[in-house]
């Protein structure tokens, strides 16, 4: 009973987006820490996880949004302009992170947000 | 260790890596003109090579696709031979009168050091954000 | 989210069967069947048969529901547990499951105190 406290579609996926952005921080970390290294390849969150994660919100579905998992993978996207093999580009890597921080500030709102209002609720004061 | 800042083993090792390469080009450049080194010979030009280094992780899978840590694999010594200079009053000329002077050249050098300053101050910046993550994250919750 | 919609979850589908029925705030302090309250309100001839099914009495209600929040707290320290000893708990995940264990634990006691209340009110009635 308490789980469905804590099982609304939109709740989940703010969880399940933050998980992404801390993940994708790490795979930020691991290219700006690479942009030197010959053959390195960039990483990124797998865009399987965007596409489900999508898919999930549209059927409203608690358990498929709690199910999908975001990982790493190499972006297959990316090109290498560079002689060395390396895919990383140092500015595109630098906005990519500036982008990742204001939606992990835009995430831990939501998360947060809809536990004050739970606590609202439940205490009766503000 | 507690795992409160995301990708922080990455960035630590490359702050580590960047600074050891800022200090063998400034070596690189202290010995511009250096034609008698320790062994008696021209300073030979040292360059690092970054390696990738696959972070330990309990649930890596497959090569490439784990976070990976950057460390100088080696420091080696470049194999350009020193140039001859004509400079017959050089005490180290030798008997045409030529002087065997380090292959370095300053442009060179300063973009190497320019490239990773550069790579050092994205890392800085890498490392702020995650503390502002991990701040943000604490206080989920609170008013 | 409808906070409110989901504090109504509190007061179980067959509680609010026969809501404006007086006779249900009674039963909150006693434990009549809120099966056979239904069996009364519709007049239904058999009751003999809600009485060979199990029943989801308010009781059982508290029980599940002081249990749920004992298991948030337990999954709160386990992550907590999980992040300080290295695991591969991230701190989002423990921070998230202390503060869903804190409003769990705040319902419950809200809970009580609005229980506390009706019975002590149930008290004060002249008989």
């Amino acid at each position: 009973m308490i789980d469905a406290l804590f099982s609304q579609p939109n709740y989940l996926a703010a969880k399940k987006m933050l998980d992404c952005t801390v993940l994708r921080h790490e795979a930020i970390a691991s290219n700006l820490a690479n942009v030197e290294t010959p053959n390195y390849k960039r990483l990124d969150v797998a865009p399987s996880f965007e596409t489900q994660l999508q898919q999930a919100i549209t059927t409203g579905d608690p358990q498929q949004i709690a199910s999908t998992q975001p990982e790493l993978a190499v972006d297959t996207q990316a090109t290498s302009g560079r002689a060395d093999g390396n895919t990383v580009l140092l500015e595109t890597e630098m906005m990519k992170l500036n982008q990742n921080m204001v939606e992990h500030t835009l995430e831990t709102q939501l998360v947060s947000g809809a536990l004050q209002k739970l606590r609202t609720a439940i205490t009766g004061q503000i | 260790m507690i795992n409160i800042l995301p990708g922080i083993d990455s960035t630590s090792a490359a702050l580590n890596a960047e600074r050891i390469r800022m200090d063998v080009v400034s070596e690189n450049i202290a010995n511009v003109n250096t034609t008698r080194g320790l062994d008696g010979k021209p300073y030979q030009r040292e360059q690092v090579v970054f390696e990738s280094v696959l972070q330990a992780q309990q649930n890596s899978d497959a090569l490439g696709s784990a976070p990976q840590t950057v460390q100088i694999a080696r420091i080696e010594k470049d194999q350009r031979p020193p140039i001859m200079v004509y400079n017959p009053s050089h005490p180290d000329a030798n008997a045409q009168g030529m002087v065997a002077m380090p292959d370095i050249s300053i442009p060179e050098e300063m973009v190497d050091m320019i490239a990773a300053s550069r790579a050092f101050e994205a890392n800085l910046a890498v490392v702020k954000d995650a503390r502002a993550m991990a701040m943000e994250t604490l206080s989920i919750g609170k008013h | 989210m409808d906070a409110l919609s989901s504090l109504k979850l509190m007061t179980m589908p067959q509680m609010t069967a026969g809501v404006n029925n007086p006779l249900q705030d009674a039963a909150v302090a006693q434990a009549i069947s809120p099966a056979e309250m239904q069996s009364l309100e519709a007049g239904a001839s058999t009751p003999s048969a809600s009485s060979t099914q199990p029943v989801y009495s308010f009781q059982n209600l508290l029980g599940d529901f002081v249990s749920d929040v004992s298991n948030k707290q337990a999954a709160a320290g386990e992550a907590v547990n999980g992040l300080l000893s290295g695991k591969n708990v991230s701190l989002h995940q423990a921070v998230i499951s202390m503060e869903e264990a804190n409003v769990s634990f705040q319902m419950m006691v809200q809970v009580r105190n609005k229980l506390l209340d009706s019975y002590q009110e149930l008290m004060r009635m002249q008989v």
